[in-house]
């Protein structure tokens, strides 16, 4: 990424269907399709200048076994190279900036998509979990998220009220994000009332599950100068895994993202995150999200409510982030477009040099990955 | 091409699906040992070679160090709640047995206002079980106030662990039709037609309709009727029986490019003598559908019954 | 691009059912045998790509960040890539990638399998569309049947023909410390053994195995470490939309793009005199003549005549699954890197009793879906 023999590789431009709780009249094909279509139009890029496909989405929520095969065609993959990591769409984008940095390829397409509106999210979080001693027990995404909140708030000393704040900021900005379907945000007190699902969190405050497709176009920096006006640069890159078992994890941490955060910073060539004044971070919980945000820095332990005041010195999340809307698959990828977008003006005026976007991965967020971009 | 059109399949109209499939999965030494151990009202961990840390439940690595995991040691049953949430009715916690340095992941019984982190606990045992040598052997935790701190030792027993135990996955789908495969659908079902898309570049049409040629990426620009003959392009006689298969053997596999399209089917070929398959078929033969009776059609591609050899 | 070499290679005693560990079990073995081969420990991977069969195959969603537990991979940088049987290539390639950009010094590769857990057709039926032509699917083996039916009486890729590879790969097989069926076998074995889908039959598939194969992948620098490293002199990993207009079911055109590629990037013009030793993916023997075609050590329609030669016997000028290829043991998660590891061990002088005298150069190919996913690799004991 920062070596010398090797050119950069810029972010050429993003599509995002919108994300909605449905999907209803739309196959996975038809979103793909569609996503692609968008990506390519006025992009500067024809379906034969890409060399490579990297696409993300999972058997399991598909309902279909290397679910891609069945894809490829609406992918434009056909004769291209191709491969498929079953994790986030973020995970992806890293393969695609390697690809052509490494000179296997000079313009690569990252695409991620799911549609969890087909099957049962329970059911996909649920057999991520361990089989022997997990499983039986009945653990899934709702459950997990609880026992983490429950340890950040014993743990960090934040406050329910706190977690009740971040949920009702991703809410309130979601509602000005038209790639966002949505009927309305909920009051602080809806979210503070509403059904307890899993001890402390109220149901407001998990992430939704939505369905929608994204993709990126990565080029190598001589050909993204010559066919893009508004190339973004990717300058780190950084993943890490944490444990399996949530109960082998830093209570109220989340160091998986610490270290992918730290290598993602230290490609780049920063030392100090308080540079970075835009984040795109996913969560699938209130807590989540806090304990990402600290992870990466951007507060002390139990104070990353602080970055979510007027006057915070970085913007979390002005897309709204996951909690309103997760498509599982496809949110950190999601999270890279929301930045790209912000600082190549597709939300009007650039008030950003750069961003950093985040992705997880995994039961309780267990793997991570961090991107820094720069414009 | 226009995704708003109207077909009789309405437009959020699914398709309901079912994976089932059973499995055997190997525990491995020390689950094994461990689920077994449960039965006997043991709790069993082991102890990190590298790093010596007790982990429970007991597994075979240290997924902190990645050292191996060696001995079992018998756990004491008293702990303290490190972490709790309540999920509609089920409390799950995680608990610090005395004397480990991993907590274990169960089930609290007791009202979760009781269920505070740091609260004493104490395993609770099940009057009888279902199923043996599961983690449900144990049923849990139950609130064990100022219950003295226990200490682990060196499990001398001999237990003989399980290696495998049987799970079944059962994932239910819904899956959408999207505007081509309804229209395709609809057109099979109301006129016993099948339909495919033509692409507006090369003018292959292309079977199941879809929005973008594989080849060209453009789009497609029109629905066609492809006939319901075509090439016999493969075939394989099939004697194997598996799990889920929809067809007793021996019956005939076949992929057939009908006339009109140029794209391949998959469906059976019959109406014929299949002990004489292998003379009777010929690679790139004309075969046609035999649709089942009008009244016994539901919309699939199961309407049409079989492919039948044309013969001149 | 930057040099990238296999510092070292490990496999598990592949067995139909090994009932001693679990998946994770299994994997770590393999790592365990990788990083002693290559004289490393965990400390020295900078990544991990792990690679499974479909998660469908086994009861564990995105098992990778099980296994990572396993295998001291905390805290680092783990990904899966799938490609249905061509798993384990596609990994090797994402591996090759992240060291090509720097982003890695020292890369682990894990691809594994354990089809004893589960119902493997059934699973396998699973790929195909809900809506079109699942209900009619034979897993892959009536789709491969029935296009091997086409090649046979195209390109004459008859009965005999695959049942002699059936015979050269199960006797080679009987060299390999790690392939667990031994049988020598006759070309009237396999023509008289059970037809499954005809015309395969029994002694054209391979068997169902527990297994796992380890590749650790380095940087120039990282090699210069090494004792004995093997050269990655190619690799591509091509696609075909598996229902595109007028597919080429007789030519698999993913496989000639992709080994048309890796020759360039090798620098090879002629493979069958430039390669010494090759290790072929066959799900089932008839794919073996179909992949002597199209990575060009015969013209189209020679196969045949190529296995009746002698040629790629392992006393031939072109040897092909001197290891057994997949009749030996195919965990089909893993058999794609298995097949590049053979070749590295092949050029490294590692290949114990089935080694090809003065093996420099070896290919690998290896594949998955609906023999739509294809990829090739060359390797070489010079760094070129």
């Amino acid at each position: 990424m920062m070596n010398d023999d090797l050119e950069r590789v810029a972010i050429v431009a993003t599509a995002q269907t919108q994300l909605r709780s449905a999907w209803g009249s739309m196959q996975h094909v038809d979103l793909i399709g569609a996503t692609v279509n968008d990506l390519l139009n006025g992009s500067g890029f024809r379906i034969q200048d890409i060399d490579v496909i990297i696409d993300c989405g999972s058997d399991v929520l598909d309902g279909r076994s290397i679910s891609n095969c069945g894809f490829l065609g609406a992918m434009g993959a056909h004769h291209k190279e191709e491969s498929r990591v079953e994790e986030d769409g973020i995970f992806g984008a890293i393969y695609g900036a390697n690809k052509v940095s490494g000179g296997s390829a000079d313009v690569a397409l990252v695409i991620a998509y799911s549609k969890p509106s087909e099957s049962s999210v329970a059911g996909y979080y649920s057999t991520l979990s361990e089989p022997f001693y997990q499983r039986p027990l009945g653990l899934d995404h709702i459950s997990a998220a609880g026992l983490l909140a429950n340890q950040y708030l014993t743990y960090s000393g934040a406050s329910e009220e706190d977690l009740i704040t971040i949920a009702f900021e991703s809410w309130r900005k979601a509602s000005h994000n038209k790639d966002v379907e949505m009927l309305g945000a909920p009051s602080r007190d809806d979210i503070a009332r509403a059904v307890r699902i899993a001890d402390p969190l109220t149901a407001p405050q998990i992430s939704r599950n939505v369905d929608g497709a994204v993709a990126i176009l990565i080029a190598k920096e001589s050909v993204a100068r010559k066919l893009s006006d508004k190339p973004v640069w990717i300058t780190g890159i950084g993943s890490a895994i944490d444990s399996h078992y949530l109960t082998e994890r830093v209570p109220g941490k989340m160091k998986a993202a610490e270290t992918a955060t730290k290598f993602a910073l230290k490609s780049a060539g920063i030392s100090d995150i308080k540079q970075f004044k835009l984040a795109e971070v996913s969560a699938t919980s209130s807590a989540n999200e806090a304990m990402v945000v600290e992870a990466m820095g951007f507060a002390d332990f139990g104070k990353a409510i602080n970055c979510y005041s007027e006057n915070s010195a970085v913007s979390i999340n002005p897309s709204g982030g996951a909690i309103p809307a997760d498509p599982i698959m496809a949110t950190g990828l999601v999270r890279l477009h929301e930045a790209y977008k912000q600082l190549s003006g597709g939300y009007g005026e650039v008030k950003f040099d750069k961003a950093i976007a985040h992705g997880a991965g995994g039961l309780g967020m267990q793997n991570h990955c961090v991107i820094t971009l720069e414009a | 091409m226009n995704n708003t059109f109207t077909s009789g399949i309405g437009d959020d109209a699914v398709l309901e699906a079912q994976i089932n499939l059973p499995y055997t999965l190997t525990t491995g030494k020390a689950a094994g040992t461990f689920l077994v151990a449960l039965d006997q009202k043991i709790i069993l961990g082991t102890t990190c070679e590298k790093c010596q840390k007790v982990i429970v439940p007991a597994t075979d690595y240290c997924g902190a160090c990645g050292g191996q995991n060696v001995g079992f040691l018998e756990m004491p049953h008293s702990g303290a709640i490190t972490a709790v949430t309540k999920v509609d009715d089920k409390v799950f916690i995680f608990v610090h047995l005395d004397g480990a340095d991993i907590d274990l992941l169960h089930i609290f019984h007791g009202d979760l206002s009781t269920a505070k982190v740091g609260a004493r606990v104490t395993a609770k045992w099940p009057e009888s079980v279902e199923v043996a040598s599961r983690i449900t052997s144990l049923d849990g935790f139950e609130l064990a106030k100022d219950s003295a701190v226990g200490s682990s030792k060196p499990f001398t027993g001999t237990i003989e662990p399980i290696s495998e135990m049987p799970y079944k996955l059962s994932l239910n789908y819904k899956h959408s039709y999207g505007p081509h495969y309804g229209r395709m659908f609809d057109e099979l079902a109301t006129n016993q037609r099948i339909i495919g898309s033509r692409c507006s570049a090369c003018h292959n049409v292309l079977v199941p309709p879809r929005e973008y040629c594989d080849i060209c990426y453009a789009q497609t620009d029109l629905y066609k009727d492809v006939s319901d003959a075509g090439k016999l392009q493969a075939f394989s006689i099939i004697n194997l029986e598996f799990v889920g298969q929809t067809r007793t053997p021996p019956y005939v596999y076949g992929e057939v490019v009908l006339d009109g399209s140029a794209t391949r089917l998959i469906h059976n070929i019959g109406g014929f003598d299949i002990t004489k398959a292998k003379e009777i078929l010929t690679i790139g033969m004309q075969v046609k559908a035999v649709w089942r009776p009008k009244d016994q059609c539901k919309g699939t591609l199961d309407d049409i019954e079989y492919f039948q050899p044309v013969f001149e | 691009m930057r040099n990238v070499a296999i510092l070292g290679v490990g496999q598990t005693n592949h067995a139909r059912r090994r009932t001693d560990v679990s998946t994770i079990g299994l994997s770590r073995e393999a790592v365990l045998r990788a990083l002693e081969d290559a004289d490393l420990t965990m400390d020295d991977i900078d990544s991990v790509v792990v690679c499974s069969g479909p998660v469908l195959f086994a009861a564990v969603n995105q098992p990778e960040k099980w296994l990572a537990d396993a295998i001291g991979a905390r805290n680092k940088p783990v990904v899966r890539v799938t490609s249905g049987g061509g798993t384990g290539l596609a990994g090797a390639l994402a591996a090759v990638n992240q060291v090509r950009a720097g982003h890695a010094n020292r890369v682990l590769v894990i691809a594994y399998d354990k089809l004893s857990e589960g119902a493997l057709q059934y699973s396998i039926s699973t790929l195909y569309d809900p809506f079109w032509g699942r209900e009619f699917a034979v897993g892959i083996m009536g789709f491969s049947a029935a296009y091997w039916k086409s090649r046979m009486d195209l390109l004459g890729h008859s009965e005999e023909a695959a049942a002699m590879v059936s015979v050269k790969n199960h006797k080679n097989a009987l060299l390999n410390p790690y392939a667990h069926v031994k049988k020598e076998i006759t070309v009237e074995d396999v023509l008289n053994s059970k037809p499954l889908c005809w015309p395969i039959k029994l002694l054209d598939v391979p068997p169902i195995s527990d297994g796992a194969c380890a590749v650790i992948l380095g940087s120039e620098d990282a090699a210069k470490k090494s004792e004995n490293p093997a050269w990655i002199r190619g690799m591509a990993y091509y696609c075909e939309a598996e229902n595109a207009a007028y597919r080429s079911m007789i030519q698999s055109e993913p496989l000639t793009i992709a080994a048309a590629k890796v020759y360039r990037q090798a620098g090879i013009t002629n493979p069958r005199r430039q390669v010494d030793v090759v290790e072929v993916q066959e799900p089932y023997t008839c794919f073996e003549l179909s992949y002597y075609e199209g990575l060009g050590l015969c013209p189209s329609g020679g196969a045949a005549e190529l296995m009746a030669s002698g040629a790629t016997q392992i006393d031939g000028d072109i040897p092909v699954n001197p290891s057994g290829g997949c009749m030996g043991a195919n965990p089909i998660g893993a058999t794609a890197l298995i097949r590049l590891a053979e070749v590295a061990q092949q050029v490294r002088g590692k290949a114990g009793a089935y080694q090809i005298e003065g093996a420099k150069v070896g290919l690998a190919q290896a594949g998955g879906g609906w023999a739509n996913l294809r990829g090739v690799a060359v390797v070489s004991s010079e760094k070129g």
